[in-house]
């Protein structure tokens, strides 16, 4: 997916490619603008044409491509068979419709539902998603609801039709820390229910450590590293996986141990570095990172990573070791 | 009104709430409000609103009038149009008297029963016309909106072309082209006043357009009309609601215009600003022939103004207390 703008093509994602199981969780990080939201934009292609344009590649569903359906097809599978639960219930809740005729809708334009029928599905679908007294809360409007309950709300809608994809864009980020932990609950019991597959995106590992099968770190648009979440966690093999991870606060160190952040910003999508894109905030960078672009190779079986020395063994090796909390105990200081 | 026979639910929710483990407690309050929608907010706002309130009553009465006018005003005042030949030089000019409480006109009819039968016409054509304006500039503005790009280009620069010109000179323009009468005046306006409803309108999609619920119903597969319709349309309709309330009194003040210039109502039909054209020769001798037309118009315009007002307030949801 590119973005042509007047100031240069915005490649804000390139090459990245993944493919999702049913009853499988894909977790998807990265840092802010590292394109994992319009990934996820594309699959339900809501990315708007132009400036966006996707320029290669393709989206297939069950075998099919989105891409090359007619318009009507794609609709016939948004909201039906892959449903998205979007990050802010604040503003993705209609304010002028009830909250039930708004969880109903899908069920009206895909299953063809009666206006009757639908609602009571609706109030069923709040029920099932934890929503006390169901069926007078159909009845309230958006602004009646706090945010946890819009959350939950916006699960509802995205489930009316029994997707086998649901996209779940930063679902819990808007959220405080004991409804965010009540929402990831429920999204877990309801893929056990439902047997479908989960695209969640976050930039919190906390929450795809928790949830997630297989782990896409995405990095100024680009795959960096891709594997199951243990390999991922415990074997990192790009440098920005271990920086994502160093960078989480946590609680086993000493409280003065400075946090460790990765320096600096992701670049401009329009001016990236040449080389690897992570190469000037890589603390490991050598001269051919600056020079070549590393591809995103098999490190180990179903272990891609997409840096020039993720095959050396005593890189791994170094990298494993150079944990900041890890190095931090002797020397008594941070980086 | 709503809230008040549903005083004992907060406590029912806190049972409930209990019921449920108490995680959701502090949602409990949330059911005061319940069944207050946005339609039963803005009428308690608007009925609060005592100018608005006044316009929207005068408003009635004037429609009452105008709708009824054929059940009394031809016998107690007299026909509006029928000239007694007979009787002219006795009943010309007449001030003000109990026979006629507005006096009587150069040709001896009932000034009262003209101003009653001009509503008919001035009521007529403010509704339609603004219908007409507000139909054809909703789709120009949705249109441009949506699609943007050329479209957006094509319908706005097509807009300002419009309003380039002045007003009057322009409906003027089309009544000549399209002849002198009642329903040209409508077509006029309407063609008129469409480009300033679709900028209204344009803007606010545009706005409502970069809301997350719009992604979220195109997520759900929801097609372009629906979209726009169930819901772009909604939201972006209280800005409409006022400025074709307004428009309305607008539209009244360009028919007595063009009547008053000869392009629009024909005698002997009875219009507010035919009446003030026919007074003009008057204004010292007879003034009655001009201030009743001339009141009429303004509390009427005024009327539809404040009422436009109320509702702006009214349904202002920033403003809300």
């Amino acid at each position: 997916m590119h973005f042509f703008t007047r100031d240069g093509v915005v490649k804000a994602v390139d090459g990245v490619s993944f493919t999702l199981e049913a009853g499988h969780t894909l977790g998807v990080v990265g840092e802010s603008g590292s394109g994992k939201s319009v990934t996820a934009l594309s699959i339900m292609r809501l990315v708007p044409e132009p400036p966006g344009k996707v320029v290669q590649g393709d989206i297939r569903f069950k075998g099919e491509s989105i891409l090359a359906m007619p318009e009507k097809d794609q609709r016939a599978l948004r909201g039906n068979r892959i449903a998205m639960i979007f990050q802010d219930p604040m503003t993705s809740l209609n304010p002028v419709h009830r909250i039930g005729k708004q969880i109903a809708e899908p069920l009206r334009i895909h299953k063809n539902m009666s206006k009757d029928d639908a609602w009571a599905a609706a109030v069923e679908l709040l029920r099932q998603v934890g929503i006390p007294q169901a069926a007078e809360r159909a009845r309230q409007y958006p602004h009646e609801f706090s945010g946890g309950m819009r959350q939950r709300a916006m699960i509802a809608m995205a489930l009316a039709c029994g997707p086998d994809i649901l996209i779940a864009d930063e679902p819990t980020t808007a959220l405080d820390v004991t409804i965010q932990a009540q929402i990831l609950e429920l999204m877990q019991e309801i893929q056990q229910r439902t047997e479908s597959a989960i695209i969640m995106i976050t930039h919190d590992l906390g929450i795809v450590a928790d949830m997630a099968d297989h782990i896409l770190v995405m990095y100024a648009g680009k795959a960096v590293e891709f594997g199951t979440a243990d390999d991922v966690f415990y074997r990192p093999l790009h440098p920005y996986t271990l920086g994502l991870l160093e960078s989480l606060p946590r609680h086993d160190v000493d409280e003065k141990g400075a946090l460790c952040p990765i320096k600096g910003l992701p670049p401009s999508l329009i001016h990236l570095p040449r080389g690897c894109a992570f190469h000037p905030r890589c603390e490991f960078a050598q001269s051919v990172c600056r020079s070549s672009v590393p591809p995103l190779a098999e490190i180990s079986p179903g272990h891609f990573s997409s840096c020039h020395f993720a095959s050396d063994s005593a890189f791994v090796e170094r990298l494993a070791s150079r944990a900041c909390y890890v190095s931090s105990a002797p020397s008594g200081g941070g980086r | 009104m709503l809230r008040r026979n549903k005083r004992n639910e907060p406590a029912q929710a806190l049972l409930a709430a209990a019921e449920t483990g108490g995680v959701l407690a502090e949602e409990g309050e949330a059911f005061a409000g319940r069944g207050r929608t946005l339609r039963a907010d803005a009428m308690r706002r608007l009925r609060k609103n005592k100018l608005a309130m006044a316009g929207l009553v005068w408003i009635i009465i004037i429609i009452l009038i105008a709708i009824t006018a054929d059940l009394w005003a031809p016998q107690t005042l007299g026909d509006p149009t029928y000239i007694d030949t007979n009787k002219v030089a006795e009943l010309s000019l007449q001030p003000p008297s109990a026979d006629h409480p507005f006096g009587t006109d150069k040709l001896g009819r009932d000034i009262a029963s003209r101003v009653v039968y001009g509503a008919r016409v001035s009521l007529l054509v403010g509704v339609v016309a603004v219908l007409i304006m507000v139909v054809i500039g909703l789709f120009m503005g949705a249109v441009a909106a949506y699609y943007g790009g050329i479209w957006d280009s094509l319908i706005m620069r097509t807009a300002d072309v419009f309003f380039a010109f002045p007003y009057i000179l322009f409906a003027v323009a089309l009544i000549a082209v399209l002849g002198k009468g009642f329903q040209n005046v409508f077509i006029a306006i309407g063609i008129l006043g469409w480009p300033s409803i679709a900028r209204v309108f344009r803007s606010s999609i545009l706005s409502i357009k970069k809301n997350e619920y719009v992604d979220a119903a195109r997520a759900m597969g929801a097609s372009t009309l629906r979209i726009l319709s169930r819901h772009i349309m909604p939201n972006a309709i209280s800005p409409i609601i006022v400025y074709a309330t307004m428009s309305i009194g607008g539209a009244i003040l360009t028919e007595a215009a063009l009547s008053f210039l000869g392009m629009g109502v024909q005698p002997p039909d009875p219009s507010w600003g035919l009446m003030l054209s026919e007074a003009r020769a008057y204004i010292f001798t007879a003034p009655w022939l001009m201030v009743y037309p001339g009141l009429a118009i303004l509390t009427t315009v005024l009327g539809f103004v404040l009422l436009g007002d109320g509702l702006r307030d009214a349904l202002d949801v920033k403003l809300k207390e």
